[in-house]
């Protein structure tokens, strides 16, 4: 599911990013890296605010519906 | 030291990291107050240097721009990058932060793949231990082969033995290393190496890898070798990641990483999960309904702080009485030096501390120093046209940016708090879903506000922009957000328009202007987003750092900076152009020397006349007459620098006042706020309201000033998009002027604008239907 669909709270694992190169790219060196572990903290309106490793990263509505997560 | 040629250089160092991982505090601590600011190679971008001096041979530390990773994702990281590489310095000095350890060592590991010495500076070190987590230094150093010292920059522990070990190691040399271990990937990266290594490539390893990335950087660069991973890549394909390398080069990282680290932290508390202060504050600060609200209020307070003459309204609340009230000014003038001051801080109302320390700058400080000058010259003997130079040439001139300067440095300070807290990237989240509608990102919130102060930094401050098209349209609307020199503008004739005709008031005027501005930058935004820069919106990624309290030291630093900068404006290009202005002004096209009341024979009044005609549809043009020129004067006088328009008013109504014909008996034209040197203006010329209103709205939306140009240009890059921006600053205010002052004298031309605006709408929107469509 997108991460904009992810339940609040809970870890999930990122399986697939479909965003342009150039954007997988920075959000790699976020840490939003396909396997790796994310929470979702909060989202509104589409877009979302989520846990990554020890940062906290905020991504837009158009963004957090191309980024497929699993829990 | 290293040998450059015949050359020798002093040790150099450069410090690398993640924005917020306190890199700018670090070196802050490291260089004290040898820091100054240079040019990148290049680019004519700010770059800090200074001088660490405690180790056995000085060492010049340069502070690259915070960045996530080596891959060229804004102009910043392609700076940063590009330094490491070119410019090869002794060491590179990692910071990074221990409260957020794995994502920053994916920075280490690719500075690591660079044949340069590094060393990690375990960072924040005390905010882990805090909370009684414990991290091994030894095992982290052991797993990098690289020297890990543990440090806190806010504290200033541990800085010494860091320096310590990056003397020690940067005698030695040091090949660069991968962390990857997926075997096939391994093997083509050694083939990619042997073949770059082949062609004398420096830092191959580095390279490499990034060719197996595909970084379009290196694609471009090295296309032979580029080759060989294309081969690799048709043979071999990933379970997971099929021919996607750089996810899984990412994800190999991000694996070594994690591996190697878990055993290096060792928390106290397991559970990630658990709300922290910063979480909670970004519970109410990013809410979904009350974040806005919130934020406009901070924002109201910051200007109220900088700007208000009534701080809390408390003198509208209590009806306080004024210092004249009191009997302590006389018309206007105190009785003794005693009330001068207090005069600084009330009247009839507490003024705010932007206030407060303007007018002590103003009244006390530059006004009294400027004043003994002129004095000096006035009596020293020289012929008269020396001491008209002196004085209103190069005293007045600089005299009027200096005034300038206490409101933007206060205005900067603000931001600068907002910054260092943490606050701006949760703006940029909450506006970002505004923006969107425009065709930007929130980021491009943060350049548009620090226009408010200049726009010199504020066009700077877009290199936080991935996007090239988005940079573009934002770096051509920041001048539109009405920068501190324009400020003067807007009050004086504002005042002068309220003073004349009785009409309306000062305060609702200059504050309309201020939305004009915005509204201006909307739409153009909206209108190039569709026509000559479209595509499609940038994405929103921004990390929210933790909350802290901003650092004073690391303010003040902050503020020297911009204030150093102010300064040297002053005295070069402002003095140059006053110089300029004075002179076409006192000299005739047989270079006679004019006095005063002989202006209309002058060089500039000839010139303008002649430019006079084009200005006619936006109200200060041809139907000003005689001395309707002025006006041109002042708007070409702006182009140079926006503290000009007021200053060429006092210079050009001083003139006006030597001219017989012209009754301008009771204004005061030498006055600070430039009031009564617009009234003697509108006095001299029968200009209308709405002109002076389209005059207002030109200054503000017109090409900004000299420096804010040149900072276009070196940022646009391109030629063509930087005199694409200077058309498009002149477009915008010739047709927002005109529409003002036609509307605004003919209430009925609005119907034409508007079918204009219709049939403009109509054509991009059906032009862009057809492009969908191909």
């Amino acid at each position: 599911m997108p991460i904009v669909l992810a339940p609040i709270n809970k870890p999930v694992k990122v399986i697939r990013i479909f965003a342009e190169e150039k954007t997988k790219k920075h959000l790699e060196s976020l840490g939003i890296t396909i396997n790796s572990q994310l929470t979702v903290l909060s989202s509104s309106g589409g877009s979302v605010v989520c846990r990554v490793k020890d940062g906290k990263i905020a991504l837009d509505g158009n963004l957090s519906t191309k980024i497929m997560v699993t829990e | 030291m290293r040998d450059d040629g015949d050359k020798i250089t002093m040790l150099t160092m450069a410090l690398a990291g993640n924005p917020n991982s306190g890199k700018t505090t670090l070196f802050n601590s490291l260089t004290g107050s040898t820091a100054h600011v240079g040019n990148w190679p290049g680019v004519t971008v700010d770059k800090k240097e200074g001088v660490y001096k405690k180790c056995p041979e000085p060492i010049a530390i340069i502070d690259l721009p915070g960045i996530y990773s080596l891959s060229p994702y804004t102009p910043e990281e392609v700076i940063a990058r590009n330094y490491i590489l070119d410019e090869q310095p002794d060491c590179v000095i990692n910071i990074v932060d221990a409260t957020n350890l794995e994502r920053n060592l994916y920075l280490t590991t690719q500075i690591l793949e660079i044949d340069v010495p590094v060393v990690i500076a375990l960072n924040m070190i005390d905010a882990v231990e805090k909370v009684g987590d414990k991290l091994d230094e030894k095992a982290l150093e052991k797993a990098l082969g690289v020297p890990v010292v543990k440090i806190s920059a806010l504290k200033e522990t541990g800085l010494d033995e860091l320096m310590a070990r990056a003397y020690e190691v940067s005698k030695r040399e040091r090949l660069g290393k991968t962390v990857i271990e997926d075997a096939a990937v391994r093997h083509l990266i050694g083939d990619v190496k042997i073949a770059l290594d082949g062609q004398n490539v420096k830092d191959p390893l580095f390279h490499a890898v990034k060719l197996v990335e595909c970084d379009s950087i290196e694609v471009e660069m090295h296309p032979s070798a580029l080759k060989t991973v294309e081969e690799f890549k048709k043979t071999h394909s990933d379970g997971i990641f099929g021919d996607d390398y750089e996810a899984l080069i990412a994800d190999a990282r991000y694996k070594y990483i994690s591996k190697n680290f878990s055993s290096v932290i060792k928390r106290k508390n397991e559970d990630r999960m658990k709300m922290t202060s910063s979480d909670k504050a970004d519970k109410v600060l990013t809410h979904k309904i009350w974040g806005i609200p919130i934020f406009l209020l901070i924002l109201f307070a910051i200007f109220h702080l900088t700007f208000s003459e009534d701080l809390l309204y408390l003198g509208a609340i209590f009806g306080l009485p004024s210092l004249e009230d009191l009997g302590l000014t006389v018309d206007g003038e105190a009785i003794n030096y005693g009330v001068r001051w207090l005069a600084c801080f009330y009247d009839g109302a507490v003024f705010s501390p932007g206030v407060i320390i303007n007018n002590i700058w103003n009244d006390m400080l530059v006004g009294e120093l400027f004043g003994f000058l002129e004095g000096l010259v006035e009596n020293s003997g020289m012929a008269d046209w020396a001491i008209g130079l002196v004085n209103n040439g190069v005293i007045e001139g600089v005299g009027s940016v200096l005034s300038f300067l206490p409101p933007i440095l206060v205005l900067f300070l603000f931001f600068s708090i907002l910054e260092d807290s943490g606050y701006m990237a949760r703006i940029a989240f909450i506006l970002d879903r505004m923006f969107r509608r425009f065709g930007l990102s929130g980021r491009a919130f943060m350049p548009m506000i620090m226009g408010f102060g200049c726009s010199v930094p504020a066009m700077i401050n877009t290199r936080t922009l991935a996007d090239d098209k988005e940079r573009t349209a934002t770096i051509r609307v920041i001048p539109f957000f009405s920068c501190g020199a324009k400020l003067p503008i807007l009050t004086a004739v504002a005042g002068a328009v309220v003073a004349v005709f009785g009409i309306g008031n000062a305060d609702v005027i200059t504050f309309s202007m201020y939305v004009l501005g915005i509204v201006a930058a909307i739409v153009s935004v909206l209108l190039m987003r569709s026509t000559t820069l479209s595509g499609e919106t940038p994405p929103f990624i921004m990390e929210l750092p933790s909350y802290h309290a901003p650092q004073f030291k690391n303010l003040m630093l902050h503020l020297w900076d911009k204030a150093k900068h102010f300064i040297k404006k002053a005295f070069t290009i402002i003095m140059a152009s006053t110089i300029i202005i004075w002179v076409l002004t006192h000299f005739s096209f047989s270079w006679q020397f004019l006095a005063d009341e002989e202006i209309n024979q002058s060089i500039l009044a000839n010139i303008s006349r002649f430019v006079q005609p084009v200005l006619t549809p936006l109200g200060f043009g041809s139907q000003l007459g005689e001395y309707g020129w002025v006006f041109v004067v002042a708007a070409v006088a702006g182009l140079i620098a926006k503290e000009n328009v007021i200053s060429t008013f006092a210079t050009l109504a001083a003139c006006l006042a030597a001219v017989a014909s012209l009754s301008l008996a009771g204004l005061d034209i030498e006055a600070e706020d430039g009031v009564d040197a617009v009234q003697a203006m509108i006095n001299a010329t029968n200009v209308t309201v709405p002109a002076l209103i389209a005059f207002i709205a030109f200054n503000m939306t017109t090409i900004p000033c000299f420096a804010a140009v040149g900072t276009a240009r070196s940022e646009l890059g391109d030629k063509k998009r930087f005199n694409g921006t200077l058309i498009f600053w002149l477009a915008s205010s010739y047709i927002i002027a005109s529409m003002i002052y036609t509307i605004g004298s003919w209430w009925w031309t609005a119907f034409i604008w508007a079918a204009v605006i219709a049939i403009v709408v109509a054509v991009i929107v059906m032009r862009n239907k057809k492009a969908a469509l191909k």
